[in-house]
């Protein structure tokens, strides 16, 4: 890909998120519920108190100037305060984002790795018990609700076996001075393989309840794509040449097989990179997720406003991403 | 791919072993909602205040009783009804070594009360929850003198919800950093703040000991004490039952046989001071006849749902006083069970078929308006129950005057001070912010108008009582129970009681 289309892909983002932000504003701005009512809560207040909690929050302004305001400072990179923290939103943001990436990357690896074998299992014993049985254990993967499996390996792992942590991160004895914020890799970095044993025992639950459905649907995608691909005139050609099994399945097939799972891994990391409310909830992991849905219902507006921007460009990137690794499993493609 | 699985099989066997990792003298409480801020002056939130707590006090505190008692302060006159002395206690030191002094407590109040005091033109969003105080004078290097506008008996219970910072901290790292940084005068000072995480503290080795009405005075007994945030109820639960957590809060009634059946954890409660209630639509054709209200009234079984719903864990209310608060009118008359009866007001009131109602809900509390309904649907009042967010319930029903649609609204009000002021006069007085009936009666305006700066405490109550009487006869809610906060607890933890203000005081509590 030429340099002038990459420029080109990324002037591409501009539009798509003044859209975002101005229809995160509306959205948000006329949604009933009054922040600074849901701040005092049930307290009494004189009226000229309630006016000045709403003038320090800024949100005595007319809608025009606010979102002209919030407009201005984000381009320079500066989201506003959160009414809840009260401090800068996307220092917040930041410190949560870290949890939600390191969770959503393991419940990725969680998925590929299982999704992508079974799938070409399924493939090649089309039709077979280990077929029937990948395609029913992957309904029940996309069909179980995130919330209840969660509780139900809680209740298994944790509870009854005692084996794997409830909750969190890591434990309060594994303090690790941060560097990348990654506990599983800032572990190994500051050479404690103890607090990396640790975190991974935290991490494992949650990753696999929220890799779960992912892998269902990798799992399906791999297998129908596979199936067509053995379908294919060069497939029966490399066969007749000779071949091994193992080099056609997985030199020759798995590579173009692997186009449509690659897309749909990419779009569904996008949903995945966004925080998972329901897995953050049940395992009380300290990301993304929870906290926009927490400030959703105070109304904190900035800080919904800003994480809405973070999920656009997450997801435009992502799908450029995707776009280009296209181009490299598959050079007749041209972005 | 034979490394992979060696790999594997030895992170498997390690995890086994690896598993719940705590200190024998950390304390750990599984807790819903991580603080907002560390700041005492700049949040408006009841978890982050539980949690804060524990790292500063107060001028007062609260024993487990409820009774008010002086913390950082020795003692506390009133010397007129607008002016109350603190004699401020000496040797007491902050967490970075430093004295706590009268300008300390000075400096806190005025940062909490003055108009732009937090810096950047922003005033502290607790300034009402101090009411008319018009200004704090240091008077000797002891004695702070806090002068109101106007009498507020209300000052006291209202001092235990307000930390005492450091001048000299405050004015260095700024209000940004108080949002990260604890500089307390609490039993426990921060070691960590992982947000969303946990909050890890430690015991303070130079604390003065604490209220002195508070026995046992000393420095806590754990070694850490730690805020684990844990959302989800089932989550909660289970970590207590895993012995990863010491104290979870909010324990579901549904779990509470499963935590008193288990070897491990048991249940401890203590009466809430949240009164619920059902607002009836004044405005509204239907209930703005009393024997429609009436009707209501003595269609609920109460005592039927506090018992199968909640668990038998809430207290009836007859009025809208929970029966630990102040004023509380312990003569009210009983609206009796009795559907006949309830069937016989809607005939008398024009409703010989019944009615048709809608009674608005949040999620939360779904379950037991379900039970109300049912039951008012069997005498003849029709109930759906509809389900919405508490955002825009609020703004649906606490229009302060202004127009209101619906019919009823099953909703609850909070009163950490226990004093009536704050939850009487929101509810009942005419348009105030939480009058969700639309009630207004001159008398009871009257009597809160008049209670509110009535220093003599035996007229004052008097006072109260009888605004209830009003409100009882004339019924703009159904007033249903105050529930009581539910906590699991490890049977290892000992030295903890809960409190009435869902304070979770973790200075005397000690782990066997």
């Amino acid at each position: 890909m030429s340099l002038a289309r990459f420029i080109e892909r990324l002037l591409q983002l501009i539009p798509v998120l003044l859209g975002v932000s101005a229809i995160v504003f509306v959205m948000i701005t006329l949604t009933p519920g009054d922040p600074v009512e849901i701040m005092i809560g049930d307290q009494i207040v004189t009226p000229e108190q309630e006016e000045a909690l709403r003038r320090d929050l800024g949100l005595d302004r007319p809608m025009l100037e606010r979102f002209g305001l919030f407009l201005g400072n984000a381009v320079q990179g500066d989201f506003g305060e959160s009414f809840y923290h009260r401090r800068p939103v996307a220092e917040v943001i930041a410190e949560r984002l870290p949890a939600t990436i390191e969770l959503s990357l393991v419940a990725l690896l969680v998925a590929l790795f299982t999704a992508i074998p079974l799938g070409v299992l399924a493939a090649i014993k089309k039709n077979s018990i280990f077929d029937r049985m990948a395609t029913v254990g992957s309904l029940l993967g996309v069909s179980l609700p995130g919330f209840w499996f969660g509780i139900l390996l809680l209740m298994l792992f944790a509870v009854h076996l005692q084996i794997l942590p409830v909750s969190g991160r890591i434990g309060f004895s594994s303090e690790i001075e941060p560097i990348t914020h990654f506990l599983l890799i800032d572990t190994l970095l500051r050479g404690r393989p103890d607090a990396f044993l640790d975190a991974l025992s935290h991490i494992i639950l949650p990753a696999i309840t929220l890799g779960l459905p992912m892998t269902a649907i990798l799992m399906r995608v791999t297998r129908t794509s596979m199936l067509e691909v053995l379908r294919q005139d060069y497939i029966t050609f490399a066969e007749a040449k000779g071949l091994s099994r193992h080099r056609i399945l997985w030199r020759h097939a798995l590579k173009n097989a692997l186009i449509p799972t690659v897309s749909v891994a990419a779009i569904e990391t996008g949903s995945l990179l966004g925080g998972n409310m329901i897995v953050e909830t049940v395992f009380g992991w300290p990301g993304l997720g929870r906290l926009v849905v927490e400030s959703i219902f105070v109304r904190n507006y900035p800080l919904v406003q800003a994480a809405v921007l973070f999920y656009a460009v997450t997801y435009v990137l992502l799908n450029f991403i995707a776009d280009i690794l296209y181009t490299v499993l598959n050079p007749r493609v041209k972005l | 791919m034979k490394t992979m699985s060696r790999l594997l099989a030895v992170s498997v066997l390690a995890m086994a072993t690896a598993a719940p990792i705590a200190n024998a003298q950390d304390l750990i409480v599984g807790f819903t909602q991580d603080a907002a801020t560390l700041d005492p002056g700049n949040h408006r939130n009841r978890e982050t205040e539980t949690i804060i707590r524990n790292m500063f006090d107060g001028i007062l505190t609260r024993d487990s009783a409820m009774s008010i008692q002086p913390e950082l302060a020795a003692s506390y006159t009133q010397v007129s009804p607008t002016v109350y002395d603190f004699k401020i206690r000496e040797g007491v030191k902050f967490h970075d070594g430093s004295n706590m002094t009268a300008e300390d407590v000075k400096f806190t109040l005025d940062r909490l009360t003055r108009e732009g005091a937090m810096g950047n033109d922003q005033t502290s969003p607790r300034k009402s929850l101090l009411g008319p105080i018009e200004s704090v004078e240091v008077t000797d290097a002891t004695t702070v003198r806090v002068t109101l506008s106007e009498p507020w008996p209300l000052l006291p219970a209202m001092l235990p919800f307000q930390e005492i910072v450091s001048k000299n901290f405050v004015e260095t790292v700024g209000t940004e950093g108080m949002a990260t940084q604890a500089n307390g005068t609490g039993p426990f000072k921060l070691v960590d703040w992982r947000k969303g995480d946990s909050i890890i503290m430690e015991r303070f080795d130079d604390y003065y000991g604490g209220a002195d009405g508070i026995q046992p005075a000393g420095k806590a007994c754990v070694d850490r004490a730690i805020f684990k945030i844990i959302p989800e109820s089932a989550s909660r639960v289970a970590a207590l039952l895993a012995g990863d957590v010491h104290i979870i809060n909010e324990l579901p009634p549904f779990a509470v046989e499963q935590v008193k059946n288990s070897q491990t954890a048991d249940v401890m409660t203590v009466n809430g001071t949240r009164s619920f209630f059902i607002a009836m639509n004044l405005e509204g054709e239907t209930f703005d006849d009393i024997q429609v209200r009436q009707a209501v009234a003595h269609a609920l079984d109460k005592d039927l749902i506090i018992d199968r719903i909640l668990g038998g864990n809430a207290a009836s209310i007859s009025g809208i006083l929970s029966p630990d608060a102040f004023g509380k009118n312990t003569d009210l008359p009983e609206y009796s069970y009795d559907p006949e009866k309830a069937r016989a007001l809607l005939a008398e009131a024009g409703f010989p078929d019944g009615i048709e109602v809608t009674m608005d809900t949040t999620g939360a509390f779904k379950d037991t308006a379900e039970a109300v309904a049912s039951l008012l649907t069997r005498a003849g009042i029709n109930t759906k129950v509809a389900v919405g967010e508490a955002a825009i319930l609020n703004e649906k029903w606490r229009t302060q005057g202004g127009p209101k649609e619906g019919d009823m609204y099953f909703t609850s009000w909070g009163n950490g001070s226990l004093d009536p002021q704050g939850i009487f006069v929101p509810t009942h007085v005419t348009n105030a912010r939480g009058n969700s009936a639309g009630y207004s009666s001159d008398k009871v305006d009257a009597l809160l108008d008049a209670a509110a700066t009535e220093v003599d405490r035996e007229k004052r109550a008097a006072m109260y009582q009888e605004a209830e009487a009003i409100a009882n006869a004339d019924l703009p809610y159904v007033y249903l129970w105050v529930p009581q906060d539910i906590y699991g607890v490890s049977k290892r933890l000992s030295g903890w009681q809960p409190s009435p203000d869902s304070r979770i005081n973790l200075h005397d509590a000690c782990l066997n």
